[in-house]
């Protein structure tokens, strides 16, 4: 078993994020690269490790080649999906390898070109289930899915319009505080009412940005990392909660469909960490829609399972609340850069210089990944 | 309420039984040939025996309603924007707990769509092949 406090999360850089960008994916990734090894005050001869993602569809020889780095010593892909992989099983493999002394500074690079012809439902199309029993009936697209999810859910626990528009206005509230956020135009219920609806009862509100951008970060040793530049932001827990459901069923034929591997993955991470939900500062929640959102703060026990619509619409997520909850406004408002600039902010809370949003005394933050039968839940604190 | 177009891939054999079961009226899916255990959907191979053969079931008509969604802006590939909004449903046949079948809710105008509603299986012309379709029995 791995143990925390091993390595640390050393740099972190993003490129602007966009509703359209004009530049691709592997030009994306390499600012994001070349940012966080200039933050790490590392030069890219001195990066040794990669983990790619399957999904950026740029392997480590191309990074490597476009940051002109030095001699790779390590490299490896996730396979996962979404939030997963880029803040959960990337620190994995990365622990992994540098435990194992086959690097030293592994850089995590990641990036998304949304608008591209095909988009991001383009994978959705290429499954056989999908398209032969699901697609002909309109049954198709994210937005769609998780739309019955929220309608499951407000079923068995109950949630009024109020609490599900307090989540997008949670996250809203702190993209206001932040110069990065792809939408900083305040949100009230009103505003929110007029979002257009997409799929009953998810509004445009209730998901995530269409974003072009990209993010990485690096992680080392931890005791390389009190040498480098900033506050050591170490790797305490990582958990990965996995089911057998392939992504062709998994939104009709799991029991329930919006039971997420969160709680696994939450019940490691904290085990590995050795604290619980209480201890926490704040946290990024991975919120590709307001339902996916909320069951994840429930199976991170930030609150009690069936009570997220509550949590929220109390204002407990929000500036100044108990527990600040996607700090730079999430993926709903900040940008869609799928887990990264979740984790980006987790580190940056860590560091302590956030002026406007910069939560108190930050030094326990949790990062949940979804990744549809995946899930991840990293926990970082500031040494 | 409208009705979503998008032709089926019935070229794949997996889901041929699926939609000759539309044209005869009935709804079938797939069970575990030795078993009679419900496969759903189709997979290429059965969890852990892939010598074992898969064979195309009629099942109840009647069912409830998992849950559902009212589509107002179809994602799917091409200009779908005068087949909205529709409802999606996912039914479960009465006599095959756990399964799951997405269809179109049929006769809509004036049914408010609940989890847990009744249905009835009611196969729906769309464009030049059928979909499975349903129809509130409350």
């Amino acid at each position: 078993m791995i143990k925390g406090n091993r390595i640390a999360i050393t740099g972190v850089g993003e490129t602007p994020f966009l509703r359209k960008g004009e530049e691709g994916v592997m030009k994306m990734m390499t600012r994001a690269s070349l940012a966080a090894i200039a933050d790490a005050g590392l030069t890219p001869k001195e990066i040794d490790g990669y983990i790619s993602n399957k999904y950026a569809g740029h392997g480590s020889d191309e990074v490597a080649f476009a940051i002109g780095a030095g001699e790779k010593r390590f490299c490896a892909t996730t396979d996962s999906v979404g939030g997963t992989a880029t803040s959960g099983q990337a620190l994995q493999l990365a622990q992994m390898a540098i435990e194992a002394g086959l690097a030293r500074h592994v850089l995590v690079p990641y990036a998304i070109q949304s608008t591209k012809p095909g988009g991001v439902y383009g994978f959705h199309a290429r499954e056989p289930q999908k398209a032969g029993i699901e697609m002909p009936v309109g049954f198709f697209g994210q937005p769609t899915y998780f739309a019955t999810m929220a309608n499951r859910y407000a079923h068995e626990y109950g949630m009024t319009e109020e609490e599900q528009a307090s989540i997008p206005m949670t996250y809203r509230a702190w993209a206001v505080l932040t110069p990065s956020a792809q939408k900083r135009d305040p949100m009230d219920l009103e505003t929110y009412r007029q979002s257009p609806m997409i799929s009953t009862p998810l509004r445009a509100a209730d998901c995530c940005l269409t974003t072009d951008g990209g993010g990485a970060y690096v992680v080392s040793a931890i005791e390389e990392a009190r040498d480098m530049p900033h506050p050591v932001v170490s790797v305490q827990g990582l958990g990965l909660g996995f089911n057998n459901w392939p992504q062709g069923v998994l939104f009709t034929q799991t029991p329930c469909t919006y039971d997420f591997p969160g709680e696994v993955s939450a019940k490691l991470a904290y085990a590995m960490a050795g604290c619980d939900p209480k201890d926490l500062n704040l946290a990024q929640i991975y919120d590709g829609f307001t339902i996916s959102a909320l069951v994840q703060t429930e199976m991170l026990g930030l609150c009690e399972r069936g009570e997220g619509p509550r949590f929220y619409a109390a204002g407990h997520g929000r500036p100044g609340g108990r527990m600040p909850i996607n700090t730079s406004g999430g993926h709903m408002s900040g940008g869609y850069v799928p887990g990264m600039n979740l984790l980006i902010e987790a580190v940056r809370q860590l560091r302590g210089k956030e002026g406007d949003r910069q939560v108190p005394n930050a030094r326990l933050c949790a990062v949940a990944g979804l990744g549809g039968n995946n899930h991840s839940t990293t926990i970082l604190a500031r040494s | 309420m409208g009705i979503p177009i998008y032709p089926p891939k019935i070229e794949d054999p997996l889901f041929q039984g699926y939609y000759d079961g539309l044209e005869a009226g009935e709804l079938r899916i797939t069970a575990d040939a030795e078993t009679g255990e419900w496969i759903w959907y189709p997979p290429e191979v059965i969890p852990g025996k892939p010598d074992a053969v898969l064979e195309w079931r009629k099942v109840s008509q009647e069912g409830t309603a998992y849950t559902f969604t009212t589509v107002i802006r179809s994602l799917l590939p091409g200009d779908h924007k005068a087949e909205v909004p529709f409802t999606v449903v996912l039914f479960e046949p009465d006599d095959a707990p756990g399964v799951r079948v997405p269809g179109l809710l049929v006769d809509a105008d004036d049914v408010e769509p609940r989890c847990g509603m009744r249905l009835r299986f009611q196969p729906v012309q769309a464009g030049d092949h059928k979909i499975a379709g349903f129809a509130s029995l409350d």
